[in-house]
């Protein structure tokens, strides 16, 4: 196995810890940064979660959630003491599943007290409203950088098995997220059709645009980076990769003062009126398994916004569904998959 | 702005085309203009696409739009039909059914009559040439 150098051995601990801490930051907050009659991904009745039962379900979810990141954290620190940097996303990885046992176990404290939200959907019957910023021409702008430096792998010539390799990924991977930033503008069901909450509601989905389209250009350079730089080069070959938390950082604060659908933009978070059934996201509980993954067959729409967590997620009753993951799955296959051809000694 | 009630007994294909009818009648929209494609309209109502393929062939039917693959529903220009002898029939019915539950509700009589004279109306007014 390379050792690599101790100075990025360094930068790549301390951001595998930051991101533990910033996880732990988000799932902290995330209760309240859904939209307000939803709670632990459960429709529940407007102001619940300000009343003693909801704030005991919180304190609760939150005192399991520190315990559990103290030991990812622990189990990090050590892990990369004893046994090196590779054991660093364990950390992660138990923070989320141990998390994600905390929200659940915090949702089915809710689950008493659940309502049913409205019935009642509205459409506007004006053409779309525009989501992209930059349109077309800065979604295209990812695909031009890639065939440039596609172009100059293939006329140096010097690393022509990783340049296919790179190319083919990268592709794959634009192609993903180009698709995803298609289905945010035609494929999301709103929760509002007029009024302010539908501006906030764009403006939410502009954003997450943009973040999309940052990511695209983000991951582009970056990769272009790692190719047409030599390795072992020391911080230098790292590329933009020590930028990814910042970044990151920059995206969550911004999304977390939106709130999720731009609930957040509201003077006070207003929820519905107290004698009306509650908005919620306008979805029933029952087509939300174990809280995060929607599954409704007789809803057309593939995006839907999440009901625990910032942005949006699948239907996964959607046959397009299948395909957007698969696209989006086939992209780090090809990536180890050349990797590992590559390593594997040739035949003479 | 196109509304439905899930809950409502009315089926859902019904209450778009109803919906819809009630947009078209009201002269908001022109001829030669496009209403959204089946599956955009199903996505922002959250309904199966399908749901709103029926209600458009319904109102294409009665003659308010042109359907073609891949260019949506267009609106027609539509002639003024001549009354049938059901016509009267199927609007009394609901109108009955209607009354009565604004009745049982607690609205007046008077109140309903002129509801129904103004909305009929502001109708007119809008579609007239």
């Amino acid at each position: 196995m390379t050792h690599q150098p101790f100075e990025i051995q360094v930068i790549v601990a301390a951001t595998i810890g930051g991101i533990v801490i910033l996880n732990a930051a988000i799932l902290w907050f995330m209760p309240r940064l859904t939209r307000p009659d939803l709670y632990f991904a459960v429709t529940v009745p407007p102001g619940f979660p300000d009343e003693p039962d909801g704030k005991s379900i919180l304190r609760r979810y939150r005192q399991e959630l520190l315990l559990v990141s103290l030991v990812a954290l622990t189990v990090f620190v050590a892990g990369i003491a004893l046994l090196g940097i590779g054991f660093g996303p364990a950390g992660p990885l138990i923070q989320t599943a141990a998390g994600f046992m905390a929200f659940y176990r915090a949702r089915n404290r809710v689950l008493p007290h659940a309502v049913q939200p409205t019935m009642i959907r509205e459409a506007e019957l004006q053409p779309y409203a525009r989501i992209i910023p930059g349109g077309w021409i800065a979604a295209s702008g990812p695909f031009v950088l890639l065939a440039l430096c596609a172009g100059y792998l293939w006329i140096h010539g010097s690393t022509p098995a990783r340049g296919i390799i790179y190319s083919l990924t990268m592709t794959i991977s634009l192609v993903g997220l180009t698709v995803l930033l298609y289905g945010l503008a035609h494929w999301v069901r709103p929760v509002y059709s007029g009024g302010p909450e539908r501006a906030r509601e764009l403006q939410f989905r502009r954003t997450v645009a943009a973040v999309i389209l940052g990511a695209e250009y983000y991951t582009t350079i970056q990769s272009s980076w790692l190719l047409l730089v030599p390795p072992h080069q020391g911080l230098i070959s790292l590329g933009l990769f020590p930028f990814a938390p910042i970044f990151a950082l920059v995206v969550i604060l911004v999304l977390a003062r939106l709130g999720q659908g731009g609930s957040g933009l509201a003077s006070t978070r207003k929820s519905s009126m107290p004698s009306a059934p509650p908005v919620g996201d306008r979805t029933a509980d029952r087509y939300w398994k174990l809280g995060v993954f929607y599954f409704n067959p007789d809803d057309s729409a593939i995006f839907v916004e999440k009901r625990f967590g910032l942005g949006y997620s699948l239907n996964f009753a959607r046959p397009t569904t299948w395909g957007i993951m698969a696209l989006l799955l086939i992209a780090p296959l090809v990536a180890v998959l050349g990797h590992v051809t590559q390593l594997l000694p040739k035949r003479v | 702005m196109l509304r439905i009630d899930l809950a409502s007994r009315v089926p859902v294909y019904e209450q778009i085309a109803n919906g819809l009818r009630a947009e078209l009648v009201s002269g908001k929209f022109s001829p030669g203009e496009k209403l959204p494609t089946v599956r955009t309209l199903a996505i922002n109502l959250g309904v199966h696409h399908n749901t709103v393929a029926e209600a458009y062939r319904q109102l294409a039917n009665e003659g308010w739009l042109e359907l073609k693959r891949h260019r949506g529903a267009i609106i027609r220009e539509r002639d003024h039909p001549e009354a049938g002898p059901d016509a009267m029939e199927r609007f009394t019915r609901p109108l009955r059914e209607l009354v009565a539950k604004g009745l049982a509700d607690g609205l007046s009589p008077s109140s309903l009559a002129r509801e129904m004279i103004e909305t009929a109306r502001g109708l007119e007014e809008r579609t007239a040439p």
